[in-house]
């Protein structure tokens, strides 16, 4: 069996990450084998690469296999993920838009993203503090994919955050595999690429579904001003685990809600929590429903963790308020983050 | 699954497969979908083994598979803490579908594990924390410093349902400003087929939205 041609080689690009994690990384001058010169080398390969790959996703012991297509083009990145297992979901995204096509559904859905510029470009930058919470540092040479690579760590130094090992390439620097572990070193999902190009251009064509729209219902969720009434925005977690910080704060139009909730965003550097408060909410009438119509019954607040995806989901009820924390994070940050969450004038808000 | 291919599991796992059979073995292991079962169990055996010792060359993983699968259940590593977060990780099933993205979560995305008013008899703890590592909050009255935090228990009475499209919508909002990885961990979970749902269940998979249409 012949190798792979050097544009189509057993490498890829897991994703976007590798710009996180080197934008975490401090300014220093080391030698070239310092684990972070190659997380640098990783990023800067991802910012400008086009890329076309299939890869496999393991979590919990399930295997799915999935297509992605990425191309960067005048700092606009538009980029094609598919299930390749069955569901022949795809999606579908760009700077202004995430199109969603679900064909076991029949149902495709579009939904506008904020333009925060470049993909990779919008990642968030942090300084040297990020390493008092990680560990960077290299592991054992190996081989992946019969490819000689860099093994590299970013251990967390605490329970209050994930940690990631990741294979890179040494002819180009782009990871072949990638881990994401928790503080005890265990592995929670990994990613590896079975193929992968790296073609000069990508053509409009490779970029579009494949999903046979006809006949399937399209729902556009339409743009909104989202502004949160002031009590909402009142709220804030008066504590955080170590590391983390406010990076973002705003409103967030949640499905069929009312009014939009405060969303504040919380992260270390790699890892990033969102706080969303609510207030509660009212029953709605049914779809199509005429005056007589009973109304649709009150959801009722949640409350609990939930496992979503590698991360979790912590749900509690503050004054009334609907609190969610949700995060690539172990359970202990959402819970801790969200029951710390508190009104920051010190008085219950009015609704 | 015959030994070869066992064998040809092990040493990719291991990182030790030739080129020559790389290449054909990640093409079979796209197409055949026992394959990527039996592969997605030995990957997991194969952490479970390593442990927390993991972050080392994993070397000699053939036997501990063999180990695992011919003889005694291996104990596998949860990633829920102590069973505190059960996963049914399944469809999303007696739920109403909201619009937007939220209705792209609610039909496709396995939710993954709620305990709605469980807690564990042991608490979770932050001890030990260093107040120079404890960033303020930026805009807000200081976020005070967690030296020592203990997960409050729940109060009894807790509702007991979870409205899981509402927390879907969560998730997709939060992805926008998760890192890369996150973000790209949230779609692949949602492009992940879902098992099938409850027939009773199927109404609630309609979406309600007014703007939606059907294509031409």
């Amino acid at each position: 069996m012949s190798r792979p041609l050097p544009n189509r080689a057993n490498w890829l690009i897991p994703c976007a990450m590798a710009g996180a994690l080197l934008a975490t990384l401090p300014q220093r001058s080391q030698g070239a084998d310092d684990p972070r010169d190659w997380l640098e080398k990783m990023n800067q390969a991802l910012a400008t690469r086009n890329y076309d790959g299939t890869f496999f996703h393991l979590s919990e012991g399930r295997v799915e296999t999935m297509r992605i297509v990425h191309r960067v083009r005048a700092g606009r990145v538009t980029e094609r993920l598919q299930s390749l297992d069955g569901s022949g979901r795809e999606f579908v995204r760009n700077n202004d838009e995430l199109t969603c096509y679900l064909p076991d559904q029949h149902t495709v859905l579009v939904e506008p993203r904020q333009d925060r510029g470049p993909f990779l470009g919008s990642l968030p930058k942090f300084g040297a503090s990020v390493t008092d919470f990680y560990r960077v540092e290299s592991l054992p040479a190996t081989r992946v994919l019969g490819r000689p690579v860099r093994a590299i760590a970013v251990n967390p130094k605490d329970q209050f955050r994930f940690g990631y090992r990741l294979w890179l390439d040494e002819k180009t620097a782009m990871p072949l595999k990638t881990q994401l572990c928790d503080s005890h070193g265990r592995v929670i999902e990994q990613i590896f690429f079975a193929r992968l190009d790296m073609p000069e251009n990508i053509p409009d064509s490779d970029l579009a579904p494949t999903v046979r729209t006809e006949g399937m219902r399209w729902v556009r969720h339409g743009a909104r001003q989202d502004t949160a009434s002031p009590a909402l925005s009142a709220y804030r977690a008066s504590e955080l685990p170590p590391g983390f910080h406010l990076t973002v704060e705003g409103a967030q139009s949640l499905g069929e809600a009312s009014a939009p909730a405060s969303h504040l965003v919380y992260s270390d550097g790699l890892a990033t929590v969102s706080v969303f408060v609510e207030a509660p909410r009212e029953p709605e009438p049914a779809s199509g429903a005429v005056a007589s119509s009973p109304a649709a019954p009150a959801e009722p607040p949640m409350q609990g963790l939930t496992r979503v995806g590698s991360g979790y989901a912590f749900s509690t009820v503050v004054q009334g308020h609907q609190v969610i924390a949700v995060g690539e994070v172990p359970a202990e940050t959402v819970e801790f983050i969200a029951h710390s969450v508190k009104t920051s004038g010190g008085e219950l808000p009015r609704h | 699954m015959s030994e070869q291919i066992r064998e040809q599991v092990s040493a990719f796992l291991d990182g030790e497969l030739p080129d020559s059979e790389t290449e054909l073995f990640l093409k079979r292991l796209t197409r055949d979908g026992e394959l990527r079962e039996s592969f997605g169990r030995y990957a997991l055996i194969g952490e479970a083994l390593r442990g927390a010792s993991s972050d080392r060359v994993t070397k000699g993983f053939a036997a501990g598979v063999n180990l695992a699968i011919d003889g005694e259940p291996v104990q596998l590593v949860s990633h829920a803490k102590g069973g505190r977060a059960t996963n049914w990780w399944r469809p999303l099933a007696g739920i109403s579908v909201a619009a937007g993205v939220a209705t792209v979560a609610i039909v496709a995305l396995q939710q993954r594990a709620i305990i709605s008013g469980v807690r564990s008899a042991a608490p979770a703890t932050a001890q030990n924390v260093s107040a120079a590592q404890v960033a303020p909050v930026q805009n807000t009255p200081a976020a005070r410093e967690a030296l020592s935090y203990t997960v409050p228990a729940s109060s009894p009475g807790t509702p007991a349902g979870i409205a899981h499209s509402r927390l879907v919508n969560y998730v997709f909002a939060h992805s926008q400003y998760s890192s890369g990885l996150g973000q790209r961990g949230v779609l692949a979970d949602l492009l992940i087929e879902d098992e099938p749902a409850p027939a009773a269940n199927e109404r609630a998979a309609q979406p309600r939205n007014p703007e939606a249409r059907v294509a031409p």
